[in-house]
């Protein structure tokens, strides 16, 4: 910590003097760094060098796709002029000729795939990269393909194009980084509208831009069950919107392993025993008060239908959905999600009260017994539960010890998770939902907004703390966050811009933490200003552009040329 | 009023119609109807324009490639029974009433507003026999072949209608339905504005509002005055050419749209000075805040006689651009600050022993003295006559924009208006600040839902005798925070709202108005325009049941 802190202190003002002339626009930024005020440009021939034995396929895959968007990317920096107001410098430049990657002496050399699925406490993404002013290559090494994953990404966001020429102002540069929270990750509703593989694809790759680390697949939910199942057929063939609607093993292995190689490990959300209508479809015996009128009184939202949580055919039948799904999984998390349970649902199903009463057991029971049955499949396959928060804090479900929370009804219910011993993500409503803001999606609700106003501003997702109200003791809970797309106003139409490049607020809050690595607080008054963050984002956002996302503008290009001159002060 | 209301209700029982604008009348039946393998448009007059031609050409290839199933559960899959007995329509037979005079789509939609004539009558019969299209003039056709183009579904190979016989005699309501986009915060290729045109003009739309230039950038190449955009654009790819704006004005034109192009001015105009910094006063000048709405700072020196000069010959020059007779000379968010700390500005007014308001008058005359002599009305923002005191011509349009509360106070002067308020109609509201270092909401929170918009009254506090002041009205894109990236997505279908409450007029029912704007929805994204889904697809194959109250 000490030396850390001494770096930190030599950063400052380096890092000052550089903002002035152009900011370097990595994005989430390093924990460490240090940049001078000397160009550097990439040789015609440059070349990426792996200087590891019998290199994994997925990191040459990697490596050739920085490679290649090494030439690909057209960005220019953002000055007024563009690359033309560097044309000096990078006539004068220092010339890199290549990028030396290697993995510190005696690691093991694993694909980034296999290391991206370990548990998640046990993930090593840090890497150290040197970018010279004085030699011909730049070194990137780290203890694992996925911290070497991560370099490379850093390495792509270094360099702007001036005719094919890739340079960059800010040699030499230092960074030696890692996350400060291995979870961040992205919660992705798949079932209130459908998006084709390819938008999932496109989104893990601009996720792996950002080193977002997770992708939270709510794959299903009461509107569409979209998911095929070898154990149940029925289930999307019934419940998808319709054939063309459904991920099929194939493409859910596909989507899975190329997240992996992009260092995203993907935890499937099963929700249950709410938001399963869909199941009905195939299943009318699984589920009670399906589409049952007014949806207002047994569901938060339309269709209404649960789980028949008290039947013993209806617990097999989740165990046995959970375990075919878990066998297809290679990850080491897994949700049974959980949230907005409806008991009234329950109490008018003629079922479920015959069964009740027959096995002489409340409904707090059934539902205990229910969650208890789904964690144990998952935790039977190796993998680490993952709960909705109100099935902690409203129904005190007994979860097993290492089960992991996510806070979403408001960012106070971390605290009351957190006391209870309990690791959590956060994924609070008010900070990180990024469909609010849109209006209502009900009919005849005619000026009603949405639940959860107003929009969150990536200003707002980005002012988040993730230790707010916890103690230090209670710190290591917090595996990290997800910011969430639900999807009852969203669509392969809206997807980019809906959540680019909000998200990548997110990705900073949980890699950078709460510190910038010139030591300052990266949670202050002006924590939003262009200085701080929002040159790096519009830089991002530009980038992303560039390589085909379609990420919103955050504000006129105007602006974007000339930081700092649409500041509320300046 | 009270068949039509009948009528439609009855209609909506059957379930599926889906015409967006509703037809001002509308008679549907419960046949089946599909078109035949054959089916054809025959346009029964003698020299029929060339963008009729191409109008009826696009019809009939958008009935092959929609491709839309209805939206109900199963999609149609199980219309196929009843189709298989259904009746076979060949042929649509297109022709203008007796009398009328044959002139092309582009210049019917290019008339003065107020004197278009886009009424047409469409019968469907449902037993195979001829459908009919009769209108006045070729803009009326093209108004009915859009409205035919919305009839129809696709399941099993068929593309078919389950509400035939179809009877409509339809006109709208108000004359200037509209959508205006900023191309100068950020800016969209011609492309772009292309698909959006279409879009419009499948909800009849009729005017486009431009907003093409403002203070950040300047992308519109005006002959004699090339250095504006060569200096003031963001880049030389990110211009308008003379030759694009030629081509987005005839596209326009074919597809029934007015261009009204819009310089904003006397203030919104900083970017001239990097081109002319004699002209512009407080240019980029800090603190922004008091001297400008938003940065950048910069206004046209008003009291200048060499200014004036220049913006007359600028506007002069933009009119020989645009066909249309309406030409917007902005005016809104001039900010006084900027005039009192402009030393050359002081100078001028004193020399000239004029006030700024007086400044602001012989400005504004000279502008607009300039257009009309191009043969151009002009519109201008509401504060030209709300809060200056300029002289102004009786037949000015002016544009509402700062609150719907003031229209009355526009139509007490008797001016013409059209309706862009910021609390009904702003497309961009609710997205966050996008100032720096800055944590607020939009200043026009919330988000302007289609609902919101739907629920517009446009004669709302407005005399009888002041109604036919109204022109109609627009929703507009401001692009601080908008490109290309999510023109589609943050415009549609939520444009389509006003489209028709201008068409149809106000008081449309916002339930029954869910399940159509769903089905044009659809049907945009079938055509490749990414409008947004309003709801979750379960809810748009069961219409009503995700009501609040269902």
């Amino acid at each position: 910590m000490a030396s850390a802190l001494l770096l930190a202190r030599l950063v400052t003002p380096i890092l000052l003097a550089s903002f002035v002339q152009h900011a370097s626009g990595l994005w989430p930024i390093p924990r460490s760094l240090s940049t001078g005020a000397s160009a550097v440009k990439l040789s015609p021939d440059f070349v990426i060098r792996l200087d590891v034995p019998h290199p994994p396929e997925d990191v040459r895959a990697a490596m050739s796709r920085s490679q290649s968007r090494l030439h690909s990317d057209t960005f220019q920096r953002l000055a007024l002029g563009r690359s033309s107001a560097d044309t000096n410098a990078v006539k004068h430049a220092h010339v890199l000729t290549a990028l030396s990657i290697t993995l510190h002496p005696g690691s093991s050399v694993r694909d980034i795939a296999q290391e991206t699925t370990r548990a998640i406490d046990q993930k090593d993404e840090s890497y150290e990269l040197r970018i010279p002013i004085s030699q011909p290559e730049a070194t990137l090494i780290a203890n694992t393909t996925l911290g070497l994953f991560r370099g490379l990404t850093t390495f792509e966001h270094l360099w702007y194009d001036a005719n094919g020429t890739k340079y960059a102002l800010d040699g030499p540069i230092a960074i030696t980084d890692k996350p400060a929270f291995p979870y961040r990750g992205f919660s992705f509703d798949t079932s209130r509208n459908f998006y084709p593989v390819s938008d999932i694809l496109r989104t893990l790759d601009a996720m792996s831009w950002v080193k977002l680390s997770v992708l939270y697949w709510h794959i299903i939910d009461s509107q569409s069950f979209p998911l095929e199942v070898d154990a149940f057929p029925q289930l999307s063939a019934k419940g998808a919107y319709s054939p063309e609607e459904v991920y099929s093993r194939d493409d859910v292995r596909h989507i899975i392993q190329y997240a992996n190689e992009r260092g995203i490990d993907v935890v499937m959300e099963l929700d249950s025993p709410g938001h399963t209508t869909a199941i009905s479809a195939a299943f009318p015996e699984h589920i009670a008060c399906p589409a049952k009128s007014p949806w207002s009184k047994y569901a938060s939202e339309p269709p209404a239908g649960q789980l028949r949580i008290a039947s013993s055919s209806t617990l097999e039948f989740a165990r046995t959905m959970f375990s075919a799904i878990a066998d297809t999984l290679p990850g080491t998390m897994m949700s049974s999600g959980g949230d907005e349970v409806n008991l009234l649902c329950w109490e008018e199903d003629e079922q479920t009260m015959s069964d009740l009463v027959t096995r002489n057991i409340t409904i707090e029971d059934a539902l205990n017994e229910f969650v208890q049955t789904v964690q144990d499949v998952i935790i039977q396959h190796g993998k680490t539960p993952f709960i909705k928060s109100d099935m902690v804090l409203t129904h005190n479900a007994p979860v097993v010890n290492n089960t992991v929370v996510v806070v979403w009804q408001t960012s106070e219910d971390a605290a009351s998770v957190a006391e209870r011993g309990l690791h959590l993500i956060h994924q609070p409503s008010n900070y990180f939902y990024l469909d609010c803001g849109a209006g209502e999606w009900l009919g005849n609700d005619v000026l009603g907004n949405s639940w959860c106003d107003p929009f969150k501003t990536w200003q707002r997702a980005y002012s988040f703390d993730p230790y707010a109200n916890l103690t230090t003791e209670q710190y290591s809970l917090v595996l990290g966050g997800q910011m969430p797309l639900w999807s009852e106003q969203s669509s392969p139409e809206n997807l980019d811009p809906i959540i680019w490049p909000r998200l990548a607020a997110g990705a900073e809050v949980f890699w950078t933490g709460t510190a910038l690595p010139d030591g300052s607080s990266r949670i202050s008054a002006n924590t939003t200003s262009t200085a701080q963050a929002l040159a790096r984002l519009n830089e991002l956002r530009y980038r992303l552009v560039d390589r085909g996302v379609n990420a919103i503008a955050l504000q006129p290009k105007w602006c974007a040329l000339r930081p700092g001159e649409c500041d509320l002060d300046s | 009023m009270r068949l039509i209301a009948v009528l439609f209700a009855v209609a909506h029982v059957s379930g599926v119609l889906a015409l967006w604008p509703l037809p001002r009348s509308l008679e549907t039946g419960t046949n089946a109807l599909k078109l035949a393998s054959n089916f054809d448009v025959q346009i029964d007059i003698p020299h029929a324009p060339s963008d009729l031609k191409d109008a009826v050409s696009r019809t009939k290839s958008l009935l092959k490639s929609d491709k839309l199933g209805r939206l109900v559960v199963g999609r149609g899959a199980s219309d196929h029974n009843t189709l298989q007995r259904s009746g076979s329509l060949r042929t649509l037979r297109v022709s203008l009433t007796p009398g009328s005079p044959v002139r092309s789509i582009t210049e019917e939609a290019r008339l003065a507003i107020g004197t278009r004539s886009e009424g047409y009558t469409l019968q469907i019969p449902s037993d195979g026999s001829s459908a009919t299209l009769t209108a006045n003039s070729t803009l009326g056709l093209l108004r009915g072949l859009t409205t035919f183009g919305q009839l129809w579904y696709e399941a099993s190979g068929e593309i078919y209608t389950m509400e035939a016989p179809v009877s409509i005699t339809d006109s709208p309501a108000f004359p200037f339905r509209g959508f205006m986009l900023d191309t100068s915060r950020n800016f969209f290729p011609v492309a772009d504005i292309k698909r959006t045109l279409d879009a419009m003009s499948w909800v009849k739309m009729s005017q486009f509002h431009w907003h093409v230039v403002d203070s950040q950038s300047f992308p519109l190449e005006v002959p004699g005055y090339t250095e504006l955009a060569s200096k003031g654009a963001y880049d030389s790819s990110m211009v308008y050419s003379p030759k694009d704006v030629e081509d987005i004005v005839a596209y326009a034109g074919a597809r029934g749209i007015d261009v009204m192009i819009e310089i904003d001015t006397p203030g919104h105009t900083a970017i001239i000075s990097a081109a002319h910094p004699e002209h512009i006063a407080c240019a980029q000048e800090s603190p922004w805040t008091t001297f400008a709405n938003e940065p950048p700072a910069g206004q046209l020196r008003i009291a200048s006689p060499a200014t004036t000069n220049f913006t007359a010959g600028l506007l002069s020059a933009v009119a020989r651009m645009f066909p249309s007779s309406l030409l917007s000379t902005g005016g809104d968010e001039l900010n006084t600050e900027c005039y009192v700390q402009d030393a050359e500005t002081q100078a001028d007014l004193k020399a000239s022993g004029q006030t700024l308001e007086q400044a602001l008058d012989v400005f504004t005359r000279a502008t607009h003295a300039a257009i009309r002599a191009e043969g151009k009305t002009p519109a201008v923002w509401e504060e030209m006559v709300l809060e200056h005191n300029v002289t102004l011509g009786n037949d000015t349009v002016v544009m509402v924009w700062i609150s719907s509360a003031n229209a009355a106070a526009v139509a007490a002067r008797n001016f013409r208006l059209v309706h862009g308020p910021s609390d009904y109609f702003y497309l961009d509201c609710g997205a966050g600040e996008w100032i720096g270092d800055d944590v607020a909401n939009s200043w026009c929170d919330p988000f302007k839902t289609w609902q919101k918009s739907y629920t517009f009254d446009p004669l709302a506090n407005i005399s009888a005798s002041q109604a036919h002041l109204v022109l109609g009205g627009e929703q507009l894109l401001w692009t601080e925070q908008s490109g290309p990236e999510n023109l589609d997505s943050i415009v549609w279908p939520r444009a389509a709202s006003s489209a028709e409450v201008f068409w149809s007029g106000p008081g449309g029912d916002l339930n029954t108005a869910l399940p159509r704007l769903h089905d044009l929805a659809f049907r945009l994204r079938q055509r490749g325009v990414k409008a947004i889904q309003l709801q979750p697809m379960w809810c748009a194959l069961r219409p009503g049941q995700c009501n609040i109250d269902s």
